[in-house]
């Protein structure tokens, strides 16, 4: 029984593939292939849904073994990347309760999302993010655990920047997927370390390892925490669930209310094991949790849409599911867990009729506060402007003095060959020899190089002409240089016909033939 | 080594020289066109029947000829595949395939010379891939250059072609002596390991070299040497200035195949390291910290770009970096990842630059400020486009994937201080490319020119279906590149190891 898993996540894969490929080859589009979009995003969803249910009774029933390989999907020496699931406990009903939320959110969409420009992009795009979540919470190894996160990012990306022809929306999208990289290298840096330590990314061989010494375990716990950290929007990374509220609701729930903000808290709960030899780690974990809930307390109290608020409401309880993590009740914070996707995909998914419900009710009692309160609420504690000022200002102006550096004095000093206004300058200059202005003056500017293989080389040009010049020339006399000139006249006549194309391919030819 | 009847290994060499002299004597340019597409074809089966014929157990030289050649100097015409070679074949092939399609309708003067001259460059490309005489391999080595003068200063798109063709001469003329050096200095040193005379006892074949023990010092050298030669080439920094100005300069079509096809790369995989062992070894760590400056410089000079063009030539040479870090890794991971990776790139990097092409022919520019909102109006590029960038920054599904993680994974198991680079490129790779996609293809339509603009022909979106499938397929799979060159790359690697340590004990 445990087989049955492959087809979990691999449902919304196929899902997306066909509705990717109708649509861009145009088989469905327009509101003609709505249904049909929609069918094949919802069934695909509902299958999943029902194959993780009946793999959970199975699992009760004892008749799971708990794990299942698929294949192996990349070799290298030791390293050996199986596509393998975990098929009991907290993983399995994990990704239970992820397929039916996202089964209701597709359901919920459909409607939701009728005649909007994009419609089948939308179901891509979400079909494609239930296949990441449900890899993520189900591989039995790291790297595709990885690849689920990677590809969740990547979705969130896509539905950030759904409305694409608004500056806003892309501006965001970008900065969010570079600030989750930043976790993504943390993590990679993580699975990394494992397979050097540990020689293998299996989550069992990880978890299993007891010989870590504290500074390796530290390390790698902390590798994951921070990737953790940028997934789960915890501080530092918290600014950028802000900025992820321009996708469409039914996606911004899925992602940043139910299920998405929350691998993070799963990545760390699966390592249990790791954190627990990892008594650092847990303290960082401990106390950003609850720096992120008490910040997110204080923003959310100055937010006047009801999207942001929910939103930081969010990051609030999963700072506080980190903190649990942090002091040990692992337990609880699985619950809450599963307890918060539920609410809060509910919350975010009434949110916009919520609206029309309340229309004409006013606000009456606004909570007085403290000014200094509310001025660093409604500026979220400056952390924006803060990383843009510690970290993107930095990176862009050394790009800018990088590039600066590279055309103007790289480029210099590996010399390039003049440019054009110098052809324009000897050309002025052969007038004035016809002319006969400056003929007997040696000097020749024609040979000019930059750079500083070119000025040597234009030295050494310049020291030989003149030996030339003095000794050759002038020893041999006056008629030496007619001859030559004359030489030159032939030269230029060979070199125009050699330059017509036929010649020249004639000469690559003649030059393999003399190379054999 | 295994030899066989039937030459296919030189007439994969000769037949697209051969189509290359039939395309320049057709008059009619239409049928010349044909005919230079249909060469391509045959070279593409002929490749992919070498890829079949090739067996991925066998850890040496398979499927060699060997005809004296200038038997004064002890000059063979030695050719052979192995796994790190093979897969290049077939994908030089496709990529000059695609360049084809690609200027199809965009090259309108000197048509038939035009493709006549990718046909030569192809052949000659293979030759460089094929030979295993080191005198053999230097001139298909230098016979690329002219076939690219004339590509860059006859059909370049900038207004200096001439001078961007005269700055890709003398750099790759200044990078072919100290290979030539190299290769004479080896040759000398086996005639005297042996005790035999100079020119009776001269070997320039890489299989022969290979098992002759060479002296510290003179390794030492002809590492340097060669790493010189192969480093202007592939391109590292400080070297690396001809491949924005051609980019910017030369044809779209010669610009993918010169990202595409690292032939530096590849020198320094199958020469540079494995002829000069214990120097390899010994100065892995420069070569690494080589390619980490690479890596992190040229990502943050891509960041600043404007030009697409000119943006895909910066990331291309930090991807460059990545591969040259994962060979100094000296392990397992690294060199089947740079050799993953540089098969990667011949789909990423070419694709991405024919994408890039596609634009240009289509709005005269590739410059952001000149864009705007081609999404809108070019769905269907915009969507390829940004397949090819995702895989350019590793995403998961792609090809770029596997490729990266094995070299990061090989930098933290040899130099674990180089890996951090390694993972700032991942995360500068991304805001480069994502921040100029967002300029030119997201956001509102600015200019007039861009509304009007016409997405993918049908012969385009072929071309670059074909791409983006392989690109996915090797992502889902990545064992299938894996399983070919696996046993060449342990070979490789004990044989680096074997004659280091030989070396050392005597």
């Amino acid at each position: 029984m445990d087989a049955l898993v492959t087809l979990i996540p691999l449902m919304p894969l196929v899902a997306a593939m066909v509705i990717g490929l109708g649509h861009l080859f145009g088989l469905i589009k327009d509101e003609a292939g709505e249904t049909i979009t929609a069918d094949i995003a919802s069934w695909t969803v509902t299958m999943s849904c029902l194959l993780t249910l009946a793999l959970i009774g199975f699992d009760m029933q004892g008749v799971n073994t708990g794990s299942y390989q698929a294949r192996h999907w990349l070799n290298s020496d030791t390293l050996d990347v199986q596509i393998n699931f975990i098929t009991s406990g907290f993983n399995l009903r994990l990704a239970a309760l992820f397929s039916v939320l996202l089964a209701l959110v597709i359901r919920f969409s459909i409607n939701y999302m009728h005649r909007e420009a994009g419609f089948h992009r939308f179901f891509f795009i979400l079909s494609l993010f239930t296949f990441a979540m449900l890899l993520l919470v189900l591989s039995g190894n790291a790297v595709v655990t990885f690849i689920g996160w990677e590809l969740a990012g990547i979705c969130s990306y896509f539905l950030i920047a759904y409305t694409y022809d608004r500056q806003v929306a892309v501006v965001n999208a970008t900065r969010v997927f570079v600030t989750n990289r930043i976790g993504d290298a943390a993590f990679i840096l993580g699975l990394g370390l494992c397979y050097v330590w540990l020689d293998s990314v299996n989550w069992t061989v990880i978890n299993a390892a007891t010989e870590l010494t504290p500074g390796k375990a530290n390390a790698l716990a902390l590798c994951f925490a921070v990737a953790a950290f940028a997934k789960s929007a915890q501080l530092p990374f918290t600014p950028w669930l802000g900025r992820a509220m321009e996708g469409p609701t039914p996606s911004s729930a899925v992602f940043y209310g139910a299920v998405m903000v929350h691998a993070g808290v799963y990545l760390i709960i699966l390592l249990q094991p790791v954190f627990e030899q990892a008594p650092l780690a847990m303290a960082v974990v401990a106390s950003v949790g609850l720096i992120t809930a008490v910040y997110s307390v204080i923003v959310g109290l100055s937010q006047t849409d009801i999207k942001s608020s929910l939103i930081f409401a969010s990051t609030g309880q999963v700072g506080l599911m980190f903190l649990e993590c942090g002091l040990g009740f692992w337990q609880l914070a699985a619950w809450h867990l599963c307890a918060h996707a539920v609410v809060r995909g509910y919350q975010l998914l009434t949110a916009p009729s919520l609206m029309h419900q309340l229309r004409g009710v006013t606000a009456t009692s606004q909570r007085k506060l403290p000014a200094w309160i509310y001025v660093v609420s409604l500026q979220r504690f400056w952390l924006d402007p803060m990383t843009d000022w510690a970290l993107v200002k930095p990176v862009r102006g050394l790009a800018h003095d990088l590039s600066y550096f590279d055309d103007h004095i790289v480029d210099c000093v590996m010399g390039s060959p003049a440019p054009a206004i110098q052809a324009i300058a000897s050309l002025a200059q052969m007038e004035e020899q016809l002319l006969g202005a400056r003929l007997d003056n040696d000097y020749d500017t024609f040979a000019q190089g930059s750079g500083l293989a070119g000025k040597l080389t234009q030295w050494t040009a310049a020291m030989l002409h003149w030996f030339e010049d003095r000794f050759v020339l002038r020893g041999v006399g006056k008629d030496a240089i007619n001859y030559g000139r004359r030489l030159g006249h032939v030269a230029n006549r060979f070199e125009q016909s050699v330059l017509r194309p036929r010649y020249l391919v004639l000469f690559v030819f003649i030059t393999l033939l003399v190379a054999f | 080594m295994s030899n066989t009847s039937f030459p296919v290994l030189s007439l994969i060499i000769f037949v697209p020289l051969i189509g290359a002299m039939a395309v320049a004597f057709t008059h009619n340019i239409r049928l010349a066109k044909n005919l230079a597409l249909l060469f391509a074809v045959i070279e593409l089966i002929a490749t992919g029947v070498v890829v079949q014929l090739f067996n991925a157990e066998g850890n040496s030289f398979q499927l060699v000829e060997q005809h004296a050649w200038i038997p004064s100097l002890n000059i063979d015409y030695l050719i052979g595949v192995d796994g790190i070679s093979v897969l290049f074949l077939p994908m030089s092939a496709l990529l000059t395939l695609m360049a084809m399609i690609a200027a199809w309708n965009s090259v309108q003067q000197l048509t038939r010379f035009h493709f006549a001259l990718l046909l030569a460059l192809e052949g000659i490309t293979i030759g460089v891939f094929l030979a295993l005489d080191l005198a053999l391999f230097f001139l298909f080595w230098e016979l690329t250059l002219p076939a690219i003068f004339f590509l860059i200063g006859l059909w370049g798109i900038g207004s200096g072609r001439r001078s961007a063709a005269i700055k890709y001469t003398l750099f790759m003329l200044f990078g072919g002596v100290p290979l030539l050096f190299a290769i004479i200095l080896l040759a000398v040193n086996h005639a005297s390991a042996t005790g035999g005379s100079i020119p009776q006892d001269l070997s320039f074949s890489l299989p022969v070299l290979l098992t002759t023990p060479v002296p510290d010092s003179l390794q030492a050298l002809v590492f340097l040497l060669l790493l010189l030669g192969f480093s202007v080439k592939a391109p590292l920094v400080p070297f690396h200035t001809w491949l924005p100005t051609v980019a910017m300069e030369g044809p779209t079509q010669l610009t993918a195949l010169l990202t595409g096809l690292k032939l530096g790369a590849f020198g320094i995989i199958r020469f540079a390291m494995p002829l000069a062992p214990s120097a390899a070894i010994q100065y892995s760590w420069v070569l690494g910290i080589l390619g980490a400056i690479t890596l992190v410089y040229c990502a943050l000079i891509a960041l600043q770009q404007t030009n697409l063009r000119r943006l895909l030539a910066y990331a291309s040479v930090s991807h460059v970096g990545l591969v040259i870090v994962g060979v100094a890794s000296l392990n397992m991971q690294g060199i089947q990842g740079a050799i993953f990776q540089l098969l990667n790139f011949t789909m990423i990097s070419g694709s991405l630059m024919l994408v890039a092409g596609f634009i240009q022919h289509r709005l005269g520019s590739t410059e952001a400020i000149h864009l705007g909102g081609l999404a809108k109006v070019m769905p269907k590029l915009t969507c390829f486009y940004f397949l090819f960038a995702l895989a350019s920054i590793g995403l998961p599904g792609t090809s770029g994937f596997p490729a990266e993680l094995l070299l990061i994974i090989s930098a933290l198991l040899a130099h674990p201080s180089i890996s951090i680079a390694a993972l700032i490129g991942a995360v500068l790779s991304a805001a480069y490319m994502l921040s100029f996609t967002r300029r030119a293809f997201f956001g509102p339509i600015t200019q007039t020119g861009v509304k009007q603009v016409q997405d993918l022909q049908v012969r385009e979106l072929a071309l670059l279906c074909v791409s983006a499938l392989l690109i996915l397929s090797i992502g889902f799979f990545p064992n299938s590149v894996q399983k070919i060159n696996r046993a060449t790359a342990e070979a490789w690697l004990n044989q680096l190891m074997f004659q280091s340590t030989f070396d050392l004990v005597h």
